[in-house]
């Protein structure tokens, strides 16, 4: 009698076994690193490699894209820069009037022995990467461990809030973004003063527990509030609409963020320290 | 009158020279598959190019994963050994980029699942390599949120973002198309056969 070959024979058991206890501890040495807020030896090896290939491909991806936009956008392009110039003689002057008015807050201070803030130190960085598969929403950057980046050290660029280190590296560090759906930032609604948390979600973001009271309009503006790693008030984004249920305790505004993920070339890390 | 002539049925029966050989030429395989550091170097550009010129390309909030598609295609053509290690490979580097840990069970379970049925179908089967790329996405997430609730005690994401795991279906399926009509072309080229 001819036997036949099992689905599940001892060699497909024997290798199904080898692979998820070797995935396993993978993925163990991964989680700790990344609870620890540091990296992995795989991690060190692989970003090492590829941080420069990275960045390499973004600078031949960026000077492609940015010849294509001047190509297909030239009108666009001219009347940007007539505005520009024209905002920028603008500034001039309003900088020229700050200037006298800092200097005589600055006499002010001292005459009152007021101590002025230091601001966080801010290290730059460029982005090199981003997270290869969607379950988690994070950019790479290249600085780290070496340069003074630390784990929860905020992350911002021009436009706002991008979001905080998960984990540093020597020279790489990993930032989760603020809509990542794992991301929880403290934010408060400006026009009305209403505290709330802001939830990542996909492209999105959702400001959760706000008062069913709170009268929140398309367009508010949404920033930081004081918590444990986030100063307060950088921008986060702008309510894109409201979600508002008649039996429930609290409304959601979904938010559209402040920074534009898929142009993030530049950022600055607001060291803790 | 009897026709055998045992003269001419000797002649037939003694050893001589072999026959000629066949004219038609016959392939046992279209294409050989890759060896495995081949695959290997493959997988690593896929990561580096899903980190760097893919994270832009964004479709309702999904992502297009060459990895998936490429670790299934090697369980299906190579078996359940390759598509297992392979997959795990993939899944470290996707982590290292950015993951926390989340892909590489995941990826390596859609590489051996996908071994599973390389005895059962043939690897260029459209319906099957398609299906198989599927089920790998829906495991793969699957599998990375039921870590992330675990291990980074995230609740509520996998509600909100299932969605996106839907387009991501969607795209790694036509990724996985184009793919599979490339290799089928490649083959077509390089054998001469249609």
């Amino acid at each position: 009698m001819v036997a036949i070959p099992s689905f599940w024979d001892e060699r497909k058991l024997l290798v199904f076994l080898a692979l998820i206890i070797v995935a396993s501890v993978a993925m163990l040495f991964e989680i700790n690193a990344a609870r620890r807020g540091g990296q992995s030896l795989a991690d060190e090896i692989v970003g090492t490699v590829v941080t420069p290939i990275a960045r390499a491909i973004n600078g031949i991806g960026q000077a492609i894209g940015s010849e294509a936009y001047v190509v297909t956008h030239a009108g666009v392009i001219t009347a940007e820069n007539a505005r520009l110039a024209q905002k920028a003689r603008d500034l001039a002057s309003a900088n020229e009037r700050l200037k006298a008015r800092g200097d005589e807050n600055t006499e002010l201070r001292r005459m009152l022995g007021v101590r002025l803030a230091s601001p966080a130190k801010t290290i730059e960085a460029d982005v090199v990467g981003y997270s290869p598969e969607a379950a988690r929403k994070e950019i790479a950057i290249n600085r780290g461990t070496r340069d003074g980046v630390q784990r929860n050290d905020v992350v911002v660029n021009g436009e706002g809030l991008v979001g905080h280190v998960i984990d540093a590296g020597a020279h790489l560090s990993h930032v989760l973004l603020v809509m990542d759906p794992t991301s929880a930032v403290p934010a408060f609604l400006l026009r009305t003063h209403t505290w709330g948390i802001v939830f990542g979600s996909g492209p999105h973001a959702r400001m959760k527990y706000i008062g069913q009271d709170v009268k929140v309009l398309e367009g508010d503006k949404v920033v930081t509030g004081l918590g444990e790693i986030y100063p307060a008030g950088i921008p986060i984004g702008a309510v894109l609409e409201v979600d508002r249920k008649d039996n429930a305790l609290y409304q959601v505004a979904v938010l559209q963020p402040a920074i534009d993920v898929a142009s993030l070339a530049h950022v600055l890390v607001l060291t803790s320290k | 009158m009897s026709t055998f002539d045992p003269a001419r049925e000797a002649d037939r029966l003694r050893i001589g020279p072999s026959r000629p050989p066949r004219t038609a030429r016959v392939d046992a395989e279209i294409s050989v598959p890759p060896r495995f550091p081949v695959l290997l170097a493959i997988a690593f550009g896929c990561a580096i190019l899903q980190s760097t010129v893919l994270s832009g390309v964004e479709f309702r909030g999904a992502h297009v994963s060459l990895l998936t598609v490429l670790v299934v295609w090697t369980g299906l053509r190579c078996g359940v050994v390759t598509g297992g290690w392979l997959g795990l490979f993939a899944g470290v580097f996707a982590d290292a980029l950015g993951g926390g840990g989340v892909n590489v069970l995941g990826l390596t379970l859609a590489g051996f699942g996908a071994g599973l049925l390389a005895n059962r179908f043939f690897w260029d089967s459209l319906p099957v390599f398609i299906a198989a790329v599927a089920l790998a996405t829906i495991v793969h997430t699957l599998i990375a949120w039921m870590i992330l609730a675990l291990a980074f005690a995230e609740r509520g994401a996998f509600i909100t973002t299932t969605h996106t795991m839907a387009w991501a279906v969607l795209l790694n399926c036509a990724v996985a198309a184009l793919s599979l009509a490339i290799v089928r072309t490649y083959g077509v080229a390089r054998t001469g056969r249609s």
